[in-house]
C-alpha cells in the first residue's frame, strides 16, 4: 500500500479513536454522539435489516449513475457534433441544473411511484448532469491544432470525434464520473428519506421517528463504507484507463 | 509527357489571405517543382505558417489568387488529404504510443491498421526509434517526439511535404544531428518537401533552394538557388560558398527585420 493510503488510515484511526474518547469520557448521550464501539454494536446487531438495506441503496445509485453517466455522455457528444442545438437546448438544460435536484424529489416520487424507479431517476439526474457539464467541457477543451492537423490528413467529423475530441474529453469525463459517485448514494438515500419502501435512507427515516440515533449511525457507517468502495473502485478504473495524466 | 515532368508541382500567384484588420500574406509567388527541397526564411510574424495552412487545405485564400496542384487550379480545401503536412508543434495524442501516434494519418485513410502498424515497425529504426514502439509521448525526449511526428508526416505518403519548423524547439547539436539525418532520409524517400524555419544556416544546407519573405504582409522578396553538391556535409557550413550565399540572405532577412521592426516600434 502507498505511504498516502497508510496515512489516511492512521488519520482515520485516530479520528475514531478521539470521538470514542470524547463520547465516553464526556458522557455524551446517544442523541447528541454515540460512541463508535457503541454504533459498531448497533450495526452487527441489526445487520439482518441494513445488509439488505445496504444492497438495495447501492442498488438504485449504481443503476443510477450509469443511466445518467450514459445520458451525460450521450448528450454532451450530440451537442458536440450537431453544434447547432447548444442554442436553444442549453439553456433549458442549464435552467433544469440550476435548481437542486432535491427540489424535484416530490415531482419525481408522485411520477414514478415510491419504488426504485424513483431514485434511479433521481440518481440519473445528478450524476447527468455533472457528467454532461464536464464532457461538454472536454469536448470544447480540444486543441484546435490538432483538429486541423486531423483535417490535413482527409479526417471528417466522425473520424475527428472518434480519435481526438472524445479521447481528448476523458480526464475531465473521468473526473466528473468520480465526483458523481460520492453524490449518487447521497441523492438515493436522502429519496428515500422522502418515501420508499427500503433502502437505507428509509431506516435512517424510521429510526429517527423512534428517536433511535444509534441506528441512524450505524446506517451512516454502512452508507460511507459503499460510498467510499464506489469512490475508490472508479478512482482505480480512471488511473488505469486514463494513463497518460 | 516532357510537359507534364515540366509542370511544377506547386504554384501560387497572387496569393493574399486577410484575417479581419491584420493581412498576413499579399501577392505571394512561388513554385515548387517535384522532388525539390525548398526552404522558407522570413522574420517571424510574416506569414509562414498561413502559408502552410492554405497549402494543406485548411485556409482559404482571399479571392483573386491561383493556387495549382499538378498543374490543376484548385481550391486550398480540395487539397485536404492530399499534402503531408507537419505542423510548428509535434501534437502527437498522449493516448497513442509511437507507432499508434505513426500511423494516425493511414487510419484515417482507412488503411488496414495492422499493416500499418507492420510498416511503422519497419521504419522505426530508421526514425532512431527502434525499441520505443511501445513508449508514449510523455516518456519520450523533445527530439524522439519530433522524429514521431516526422515519421507520422512520413508514413502518410503524399508527394508534397510541408514541415513548419520542425527542429524550431531543439538544442543546437541534436539539430545539426537532425539535419543531416533528414537530407538522408529524403535522399531515400525522394519526396518534394516546403521546409519552414527561422534559421539561415539551416535554409541554406537543407534547401535546392531558399525563399526569403518579406515582413508582414509576406510575400516572396528573394528567390535564392542553393548550388551546393550533395550529400551535404557538417563541414561545408564553413565553406566560402556556403558564406557568401549566407551573406546574401542574411542582408535580404535585415532589411526585412528592420522594417517590421520600425513597423511594429513606430519609430523613424
Ligand atoms: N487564424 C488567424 N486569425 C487571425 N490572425 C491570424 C490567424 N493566423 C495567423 N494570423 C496572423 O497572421 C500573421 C502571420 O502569422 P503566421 O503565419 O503564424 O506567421 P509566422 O508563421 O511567419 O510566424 C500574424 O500576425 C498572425 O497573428
Ligand atoms: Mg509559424
Amino acid at each position: 500500500m502507498s505511504r498516502s493510503t497508510w496515512r489516511g488510515i492512521i488519520g482515520t484511526l485516530l479520528v475514531l479513536a478521539a470521538w470514542e474518547g470524547a463520547a465516553r469520557g464526556f458522557q455524551l448521550p446517544a442523541y447528541t454522539l454515540p460512541a463508535v464501539s457503541d454504533i459498531l454494536a448497533a450495526a452487527w446487531r441489526t445487520r439482518a435489516a441494513l445488509i439488505p438495506a445496504g444492497w438495495l441503496t447501492m442498488l438504485e445509485a449504481l443503476s443510477g449513475y450509469a443511466v445518467g453517466s450514459l445520458l451525460g455522455i450521450g448528450f454532451a457528444v450530440l451537442m458536440a457534433v450537431v453544434t447547432p442545438l447548444r442554442g436553444p437546448l442549453l439553456p433549458v438544460l442549464m435552467a433544469i441544473n440550476s435548481v437542486p435536484v432535491a427540489a424535484y424529489s416530490p415531482l419525481v416520487l408522485l411520477w414514478f411511484g415510491i419504488g426504485v424507479a424513483s431514485k434511479v431517476v433521481m440518481v440519473a439526474l445528478a450524476v447527468g448532469f455533472t457528467v454532461f457539464l464536464s464532457a461538454l467541457a472536454g469536448f470544447d477543451r480540444v486543441d484546435r491544432r490538432s483538429v486541423d492537423l486531423m483535417r490535413s490528413f482527409g479526417a471528417g467529423r466522425a473520424a475527428i470525434l472518434w480519435r481526438l475530441r472524445l479521447p481528448a474529453a476523458l480526464p475531465l469525463i473521468a473526473t466528473g464520473m468520480r465526483v458523481s459517485t460520492v453524490r449518487s448514494l447521497i441523492v438515493a438515500i436522502v429519496t428515500e428519506m422522502l418515501g420508499a419502501y427500503g433502502g437505507l435512507g428509509w431506516i435512517i427515516y424510521q429510526a429517527v421517528v423512534q428517536i433511535d440515533f444509534v441506528q441512524v449511525w450505524s446506517a451512516i457507517l454502512v452508507a460511507s463504507c459503499i460510498s467510499l468502495a464506489f469512490f475508490g473502485l472508479v478512482g482505480a478504473i480512471e488511473r488505469r484507463v486514463i494513463f497518460w495524466r | 509527357m516532357a510537359e507534364l515532368a515540366d509542370t511544377p508541382l506547386l504554384e501560387m500567384s497572387r496569393v493574399s489571405k486577410t484575417f479581419g484588420p491584420v493581412q498576413a500574406l499579399n501577392g505571394l509567388e512561388f513554385s515548387v517543382n517535384a522532388g525539390e527541397f525548398v526552404t522558407v526564411v522570413g522574420p517571424s510574424g510574416c506569414g509562414k505558417s498561413t502559408l502552410f495552412n492554405i497549402v494543406a487545405g485548411l485556409e482559404e485564400p482571399d479571392d483573386g489568387g491561383i493556387l495549382r496542384f499538378k498543374g490543376q487550379s484548385c481550391h486550398a480545401a480540395e487539397l485536404l488529404g492530399r499534402v503531408s503536412f507537419m505542423p510548428q508543434r509535434d501534437l502527437l495524442l498522449p493516448w497513442r504510443n509511437v507507432v499508434d501516434n505513426a500511423i494516425l494519418a493511414n487510419e484515417i485513410e482507412g488503411a488496414n491498421r495492422k499493416e500499418a502498424r507492420a510498416k511503422a515497425l519497419a521504419m522505426l529504426p530508421e526514425f532512431g526509434l527502434a525499441g520505443f514502439e511501445k513508449q508514449y509521448p510523455h516518456q519520450l525526449s523533445g527530439g524522439m517526439r519530433q522524429r514521431v511526428a516526422l515519421m507520422r508526416t512520413f508514413m502518410f505518403e503524399r508527394e508534397l511535404m510541408l514541415l513548419d519548423e520542425p527542429f524550431g524547439a531543439l538544442d543546437a547539436l541534436t539539430r545539426t544531428m537532425m539535419q543531416r539525418w533528414l537530407l538522408d532520409v529524403w535522399q531515400r524517400h525522394r519526396r518534394t518537401i516546403l521546409f519552414i524555419t527561422h534559421d539561415v544556416d539551416e535554409a541554406l544546407f537543407l534547401g535546392d533552394r531558399v525563399l526569403v519573405m518579406s515582413a508582414r504582409p509576406g510575400r516572396v522578396k528573394m528567390n535564392c538557388p542553393v548550388p551546393l553538391p550533395r550529400p551535404r556535409h557538417a563541414d561545408l557550413v564553413t565553406a566560402p560558398e556556403f558564406i557568401a550565399l549566407k551573406r546574401q540572405v542574411l542582408d535580404a532577412i535585415e532589411e526585412e527585420a528592420m522594417k517590421s521592426f520600425t513597423l511594429s516600434t513606430g519609430a523613424h
